[in-house]
């Protein structure tokens, strides 16, 4: 990769996970840029933008006001200009269903959101450093679900 | 099958009976014919009888002519010639009788054309005397040759009378003997047939006597029927009813009265006057149903409502049927059935369905929408501490270090539940989709979700084969998974946990635990664990939900996980069972039904 750091972009509702999102890559040592967006609405605004930076690993939280991590989801996976990111779910839930739709949407990884904070950087850490092209070629539902 | 018996018997009876008047016929036409040839015979010999009596007569006055003339011829004294002329014409009279009683035998009449010329030849010749006495003719020679051919002649007719006689005498044996035969035949012809006639009447006697005692016990059989069907009706709440096609007219049943609250008969059975009581909005609908009914012959099962005699209103169906009976009658036959009872109790149930189908969803969207939403300020909480607990600890005193702690085992107890919570209302609310899956791979799915804690305890699990069953996948995953997870969490300190997981295909008849007995087959499978075990009588109430059978302290379990376990095989019409034994381990044997 010819880029020096990586592009991060983390769409989530509640202030709180970004905080702990922005600061778990802070602690990081990896050099990443880390963008947050406040709900769907907000982030395909920014993507649908020509001149957009496409991010390299995409967040996405599933339980946003206005459009919701699925529709975004789906939105993103029906343009080809998108092909390129890696998107990864970053819930509170892990029910069964949404971790088979998200799935079968085209979906990378799904990351339940951890209750500590050390697990939370070991998670994003792990995450942002998978040969993507790797994991995706070799993709199925059972390393779909990150376990910690 | 009765009436049957008794149809062919009247055809039975009818024959004997024709078969009866025949034979009195033929009684009566031999009879007759019998009569008849006596009466001839009689004749018959009744006139040999005659002719033999008349030849007698005529050879005796052929001697009185004879004696009168000697008289005469001795004493020529003209008063003996009286005799001789009376007897000549007796002479005549009594031949001419013979030849008539004769006439009609032909050998007879050779014999009496014989006898009239001898009988002429004698009076020839006694007259021939007389006449020479009379004119004093003194013809000696003459006189003597005279007596010589008389007496000659009257031997003739002796022998020819004899002959005759004989003749008579033979044929009056002969219808004798043939009068005899037929009088001694006659009587038994008549006897016979005369005895079989007795013995058909006897045998349709007999027949009659059968058949109307068969009649009478299968009359009582109706009435009995007749009455215990009026029962039915009654204890059955339904009625019936007829509906004579030809004539249009219609007859109810007591209990069809009775259902309408009124007295039998009270009214005349027809259908304006059913209407009256068919409650207005269905009336339309109930005629259009008797309309169909008249054009198809048949009547399916409707229902409508009525209102009775005192205002209540009832639920009703009707069904008839289209009959035609034996004596080509066309009727269709109905039964109106009061499903009053049924039709409200089948709404009160539906309505708790409906209470209770509501009341559960609300439960349950609570319990999923309250344990997830507890879930996301909760992790902040547990994501905080632990920021602060890297972060700030050195800043903290001691106590405040063992708060923290404190805090944060209190927050991860809460998450557990909240965890398990999510998880037993999941087992719930998920729609079952059944699929055919293979158990192994769903058992080795649960052991690489616990491999890390398998792995902590060091815990060894062998299982035998499973085999593929039509399952909800994923809750049998979880149900594996709570299983072995249970074996780890009480397993006794200082021994390496060992899971032996076996499995048979067993019938339910054979296995004491399944309480019902049949030929269904199962899956079992049981989990054996060398862990802390748990005393018997507690074997029931460790799968109720919240119960713990051991501190929290001691043991992290929150009284769901079994509880879930229960629900899952429930979802599966199956059972599981725990047994258990303190410090040596526990068994839970699970059997899934064959599908």
């Amino acid at each position: 990769m010819a880029k020096e750091y990586m592009h991060i972009i983390l769409a989530d509702d509640d202030e709180d996970d970004r905080l702990f999102f922005t600061d778990a890559f802070g602690e990081l040592k990896i050099s990443t840029k880390v963008n947050t967006y406040n709900d769907g609405v907000q982030l395909m605004d920014y993507l649908n933008n020509d001149d957009a930076i496409l991010p390299d690993v995409l967040f996405l939280d599933l339980n946003m006001p206005r459009k919701s991590g699925k529709e975004c989801l789906a939105e993103l996976r029906d343009n080809e200009r998108f092909n390129g990111v890696a998107i990864a779910i970053y819930s509170t839930s892990s029910s069964e269903e949404d971790i088979e739709d998200t799935f079968v949407q085209g979906a990378n990884i799904y990351i339940k959101k951890p209750n500590d904070f050390n697990v939370l950087k070991k998670v994003l850490s792990d995450v942002v450093t998978i040969n993507w092209q790797y994991h995706t070629s070799g993709l199925n539902k059972d390393n779909f679900l990150l376990r910690m | 099958m009765k009436i049957n018996s008794l149809f062919s018997s009247s055809i039975f009876l009818k024959v004997i009976f024709v078969v009866s008047v025949f034979v009195i016929f033929f009684i009566s036409a031999i009879t007759f014919k019998h009569l008849t040839s006596i009466k001839k015979t009689s004749f018959y010999v009744e006139r040999s009888y005659h002719v033999s009596l008349e030849l007698e007569r005529l050879i005796s006055y052929m001697k009185d002519a004879e004696t009168g003339q000697r008289g005469f011829l001795l004493t020529k004294d003209s008063s003996y010639l009286k005799p001789y002329y009376e007897s000549r014409i007796k002479i005549v009279n009594s031949f001419n009788r013979v030849s008539q009683l004769t006439k009609d035998n032909s050998e007879q009449r050779k014999n009496i054309y014989k006898l009239k010329f001898l009988i002429n030849k004698r009076k020839n010749y006694l007259s021939k005397n007389i006449y020479l006495i009379l004119n004093n003719i003194s013809k000696k020679e003459e006189f003597i040759n005279n007596l010589k051919i008389g007496e000659i002649t009257m031997n003739s007719i002796r022998n020819q009378i004899d002959t005759m006689d004989q003749i008579e005498d033979r044929l009056f044996k002969e219808r004798t003997k043939e009068y005899n035969s037929t009088m001694s035949v006659t009587p038994i012809i008549i006897y016979i047939t005369l005895l079989i006639t007795l013995l058909l009447i006897a045998l349709a006697f007999i027949k009659i006597n059968q058949d109307l005692k068969r009649l009478k016990s299968s009359n009582d059989k109706l009435t009995i029927a007749d009455e215990s069907s009026k029962m039915a009706e009654i204890v059955g709440n339904f009625g019936s009813w007829q509906l004579d096609l030809g004539t249009n007219t219609y007859s109810f049943s007591d209990n069809e009265y009775r259902l309408l609250g009124c007295e039998p008969n009270s009214f005349e059975a027809s259908l304006e006057n059913f209407l009256k009581y068919v409650h207005p909005e269905d009336v339309d609908y109930v005629v259009e149903n008797v309309r169909k009914m008249l054009v198809n012959n048949n009547l399916p099962a409707f229902s409508y409502r009525i209102i009775k005699e005192n205002g209540n209103l009832q639920y009703f169906t009707a069904i008839a049927r289209y009959l035609t009976d034996k004596s080509g009658n066309k009727i269709m036959i109905g039964v109106t059935n009061d499903i009053t009872d049924d039709y409200i109790s089948k709404q009160l149930v539906e309505e708790r369905n409906r209470e209770l189908e509501a009341n559960n969803k609300e439960l349950s969207a609570f319990n999923y929408v309250a344990s997830h939403d507890l879930q996301e300020p909760l992790r902040k909480i547990q994501t905080f501490i632990s920021r602060i607990a890297e972060k700030e600890s050195e800043n903290f005193s001691d106590s405040g270090k063992d708060y923290i702690n404190r805090i944060q085992n209190a927050t991860n107890r809460m998450r557990l539940l909240i965890d398990d919570l999510l998880q037993f209302s999941r087992t719930n609310r998920n729609e079952k989709v059944f699929e055919n899956v293979d158990l192994n791979t769903l058992l080795e799915n649960s052991k690489q979700e616990l491999s890390q804690s398998i792995e902590d305890k060091k815990a060894t699990i062998t299982n035998e084969e499973l085999p593929i069953s039509n399952v909800i996948p994923f809750q049998i995953q979880q149900l594996f998974t709570n299983l072995i997870n249970n074996s780890l969490k009480y397993s006794i300190a200082d021994i390496l946990p060992i899971i032996n997981i076996k499995y048979e295909k067993v019938t339910a008849e054979n296995e004491n635990d399944i309480p019902i007995k049949n030929k269904i087959k199962f899956h079992k499978i049981t989990f054996k664990d060398n862990g802390i075990g748990f005393d018997q009588e507690y074997a029931e109430k460790i799968f109720e939900l919240f119960s713990r059978l051991h501190n929290k302290n001691e043991y992290s379990g929150t009284g769901i996980g079994l509880a879930i376990c229960k629900k899952i095989i429930e979802n599966h019409q199956g059972y599981i069972f725990a047994k258990g034994e303190p410090n040596k381990g526990s068994i839970f044997t699970i059997y899934l039904p064959v599908i």
